[in-house]
């Protein structure tokens, strides 16, 4: 009875020790981004002597192309997000619902192309992207992850726990199939395609190493590319780097935090369930 | 009520469905399927078509090379500097991650207060961009940053963490389980709450200590969730390049090239995109090897 | 084999939900003890605290007159069959029976006695080395059952062991676990929320509603002599039938409402005289209820007008359901369904006399 009181303070207190740590960088990174203090990375206990200031915002978003940069993940991630959202939901229906030639062949392809690291794609898409022109443009930025195999994948399986007799009654009162998507299974499906749209935006906000490859110049920057740019060309100037990375972070952070019960509710559904 | 003859009609409706289905299946996967063809299927069979190339950009005509670019993978010191790192911060960080995930999850499902701001707090680095935390933890990995004057305190001695060989790639890994820790424990507490209180209240009637449910209950029973965290892990160590490009370019003197750097610097510094693209199918060869093994050996319900 | 007392119990959740309200109940070395009530009532929870799953607020548990309450689970020797058997899925039907007494660190021999023995009581031997996935509902109930019998416990716990069965599987497994009972001899403590398989199974039954014993008795005085209202119409299927009304005095002292007057049976006479002019519910049951036309005159039947609503034939009898002489509230009573009832019918049954209760209209305790 008391044991198990004591034992709950003990848990609590590592937890918020752990919880610490987690946060630890975040807030490091916030006091130093409102800072005027350069040296402030190294002491940032310091604060309480340093002034508090906004300097560094209005530097990254005025002197830099940080709203260049902002302006195109804008674009990108929306535009991703809603084809994801629309084309997973289209095809995991497909698959789930519908019998056609071919089926188990194009499903079989899709769930083995899974089993391939994506670092093989690189390569082979950036010349595809270069030989159409779209090297530094917002189709060979877009086009790519316009859909994929693991959306598809966890909307299939979504459809697939909607009644049948659905379906059936759907079929009766004559619907066609796209009646049939529209009006019935996508009004019944927003938490999964919630959940599509949340990691679709998280994914491609924070995606990296294909905008690096597939740009060339600061205008078509996304925001992690033109982060990363920084981090060379503002060596020293700690607090402007990180008044940036703050920025970058607040929209998946509000999104987390409005969202919370989606990412969990994906996760859990794709952790390896019997 | 249906008379007859409409029940007669609308099954006929429902027996010609099947080629109603299949002009419906076909228009909704064409564009979905269009463009993984383009972006996904076809840059598959393409890149292992360009490993036997010689491939320069701007060339009218490319050079056929056979087997060389794997040869030359092959002997080159850096490849096997690439994989060392590669395999060490895959064994370094997999377990630790892994079980700090469980035991994270085991804590946090121990009804305690405050358990949605703890799962937040946890779960943030992992949707924060690579960029952005690559970038923080340069500043607190620095000579003048947060973790030497911290260490000072204790009196360790500073040191500078990202540019010596020695402590360059422990640095990384520290930052991805730091990373993606949180998130497999949300894996693990979904797979945790699956487990009915009555086992363990069984368990206690029979004299089970904690630890004694934690390995004989918790352990076995959330086996297909750690299947899925390691294989996971496995599959995202192996291809680690964001914190690398960010925090040290693969260095210092190739410290911290990992197998994904590798590739990137030969297809686009250096400019050799055949050879890239055959390292590229070795590090997925890899890849593949491991998770096969792992299947066999460890797999997810032996039971 | 022990002597479970538990005297004055409480129970109430950090949320200060109250949910054990004093309870007391003795059970005799031996005896098989059936904690019976509707959903929330708490039947559960006092099992729990048996086990010790649940902390005692306050009061007493004692076994064999040694005090239990913060004594550990498993020092109590005791053991339980949930009621989704939590079987360890990962582990044989053998390793299943085998945990407890492994963590004891038996010896390999006597753990192989146990277990086998209680395979063969239980017709498990041919499936000690399965796992449970691969068994039905009621194999994975003996199995579970098999675990507790290998801990030799002093007591059984039951919590509502049968209620994932299907209801034919149910009734077999019932006179299984009476059988079990009277082969092995301990006490054990059962709870259900079934009626039938409370008075089916109890030496002795616990009525429990809100976290309060309403009676503890025998199945056949629970259902001959309920002490209140509530009691009265949980046992019993079809439930018993009541009717609102007032006494008045004519001669004699009679039950009236707006559709019958009945004469009040001779043993209440003097009792009732203290409910002259107030109200009082009167229960009768659908079993003491008959045709007029088929069967013999009883003594002290009074008759009624009833006309049919609804006849649910299940083949062995009928319950039908009517109006009493033009009053709205519909009721039943079961007859024999060689002569079937039909709907709009209208015909005189008798009520019997000598099996009526009567019932104070505020507390609801049977008027004696």
């Amino acid at each position: 009875m008391r044991a198990i009181k004591i034992q709950k303070i003990i848990l609590l207190t590592i937890l918020s020790l752990v919880a610490m740590v987690y946060l630890g960088p975040f807030i490091f990174s916030v006091i130093v981004s409102f800072s005027d203090n350069k040296n402030l990375i190294n002491q940032p206990g310091q604060i309480v002597n340093s002034g508090w200031t906004l300097r560094n915002y209005i530097y990254i978003w005025k002197d830099l192309p940080f709203a260049t940069w902002l302006f195109n993940s804008v674009i990108i991630t929306v535009c991703q997000t809603i084809t994801n959202v629309f084309f997973s939901a289209l095809a995991g229906f497909t698959f789930a619902k519908l019998e056609f030639r071919g089926k188990n062949l194009i499903f079989g392809a899709m769930m083995a192309s899974l089993m391939i690291p994506g670092i093989i794609l690189i390569i082979p898409k950036f010349m595809l992207i270069n030989e159409l022109r779209m090297i530094n443009s917002y189709p060979g930025l877009i086009l790519p992850g316009m859909v994929s195999v693991v959306n598809i994948f966890l909307m299939k399986q979504f459809f697939e726990t909607m009644p049948k007799d659905l379906e059936k009654a759907a079929l009766i009162d004559g619907c066609n199939y796209f009646q049939m998507f529209w009006k019935v299974f996508i009004p019944n499906s927003k938490p999964a395609l919630a959940a599509v749209a949340i990691y679709t935006f998280q994914g491609t906000w924070n995606e990296f190493l294909w905008p690096l490859i597939a740009t060339n110049t600061g205008e078509m920057f996304t925001l992690p590319v033109g982060m990363a740019s920084l981090r060379y060309e503002l060596l020293t100037d700690w607090p402007a780097i990180m008044a940036g990375t703050i920025l970058v972070s607040i929209p998946t952070l509000l999104i987390f935090v409005i969202f919370q019960r989606y990412f969990v509710q994906g996760i859990a559904s794709t952790g390896g369930k019997e | 009520m249906v008379s007859g003859d409409e029940l007669n009609i609308k099954m006929k409706k429902n027996n010609s469905t099947k080629k109603e289905q299949q002009f419906w299946a076909y228009t909704f996967l064409f564009f979905p399927l269009m463009l993984l063809t383009i972006f996904l299927f076809i840059p598959i069979l393409f890149s292992f078509i360009i490993s036997f190339f010689d491939w320069e950009l701007m060339a009218a005509h490319q050079k056929f090379a056979g087997l060389n670019n794997y040869v030359e993978i092959f002997r080159d010191k850096i490849f096997y500097k690439a994989m060392l790192n590669t395999v060490l911060y895959t064994i370094g960080v997999v377990p630790i991650q892994t079980m700090l995930a469980l035991f994270l999850a085991f804590v946090m499902n121990q009804k305690i207060r405050g358990r949605s701001f703890f799962r937040t707090a946890f779960y943030i680095p992992a949707v924060t961009s690579s960029v952005v935390t690559s970038i923080i933890f340069v500043a607190i990995y620095s000579k003048e940053g947060l973790l030497n004057s911290l260490l000072g305190n204790l009196g360790i001695q500073a040191n500078d963490w990202l540019t010596n060989p020695k402590t360059a790639l422990i640095s990384i890994m520290m930052l991805n389980i730091w990373t993606t820790s949180g998130y497999f424990m949300v894996s693990f507490l979904a797979g945790l709450q699956n487990i009915p209180d009555s086992l363990y209240e069984a368990a206690k009637l029979e004299g089970a200590t904690q630890r004694q449910q934690f390995w004989h209950i918790t352990v076995p029973m959330v086996r297909p969730v750690t299947y899925f965290v390691v294989v996971m892990s496995l599959i995202g160590c192996f291809q680690v390049f964001d914190q690398v490009f960010v925090m040290s370019d693969g260095g210092p003197n190739n410290a911290t090239t990992t197998m994904s750097y590798y590739v990137y610097q030969n297809g686009f510094r250096y400019f050799r995109l055949g050879y890239g693209a055959a390292a590229a199918i070795v590090l997925a060869g890899i890849i593949m090897t491991v998770t096969v093994i792992q299947k066999k050996y460890f797999p997810p319900n032996p039971y | 084999m022990a002597t479970i007392e538990i005297k004055k119990l409480h129970k109430t959740y950090s949320n200060n939900q109250h949910a054990i309200k004093g309870i007391d109940v003795s059970i005799k070395e031996g005896e098989f003890v059936v904690l019976v009530g509707p959903s929330g009532c708490g039947k559960s929870t006092l099992l729990r605290m048996i086990a010790g799953l649940e902390d005692i607020s306050d009061g007493e548990l004692y076994f064999n007159d040694r005090l239990m309450n913060s004594v550990h689970p498993k020092d109590r020797n005791i053991a339980m069959v949930f009621q989704n058997y939590a079987l360890y899925p990962h582990m044989t039907v053998y390793d299943n029976m085998a945990f407890g007494l492994k963590l004891k660190k038996m010896p390999k021999a006597e753990i192989h006695q146990r277990v086998t023995d209680a395979a063969k009581t239980l017709g498990l031997t041919e499936y000690l080395n399965s796992l449970p996935k691969e068994m039905s509902g009621g194999q994975r109930q003996r199995v579970a059952i098999g675990r507790a019998i290998v801990r030799q416990p002093d007591v059984f716990l039951f919590d509502e062991p049968l209620s994932n069965l299907d209801a034919k599987l149910r009734v077999q497994m019932r006179t299984e676990i009476k059988r079990l009972h009277r082969q092995l001899k301990n006490t054990m403590v059962y709870v259900t929320h079934d009626q039938i398989e409370a008075m089916a199974m109890g030496d002795k039954i616990v009525i429990l509603k809100d976290g309060v014993v309403h009676q503890t008795d025998s199945p056949v005085n629970v259902f001959a002599h309920p002490k209140n209202k509530f009691v009265a119409g949980f046992i019993g299927s079809p439930a018993m039938n009541f009717v609102s009304g007032e006494i008045i005095k004519e001669d004699e002292l009679f039950f009236i409402n707006e559709g019958m007057k009945i004469s009040v049976p001779p043993p209440l006479r003097i009792s009732m005289e203290n409910y002259l002019g107030k109200k009082v519910d009167m229960g009768f049951r659908p079993e003491y209820v008959y045709d007029k036309g088929l069967e013999k005159e009883r003594r002290l039947s009074t008759d009624v007008e009833i006309e049919i609503l609804v006849v649910e034939n299940v083949g062995s009898e009928s319950y039908n359901h009517f109006r009493l002489n033009g009053m709205d509230t519909i009721y039943s009573y079961r007859s024999s369904s060689s002569h079937a009832h039909f709907p709009g019918e209208k015909l005189t049954v008798g009520i019997d006399l000598e099996r009526l209760h009567f019932f104070d209209n505020e507390t609801e305790e049977t008027i004696l």
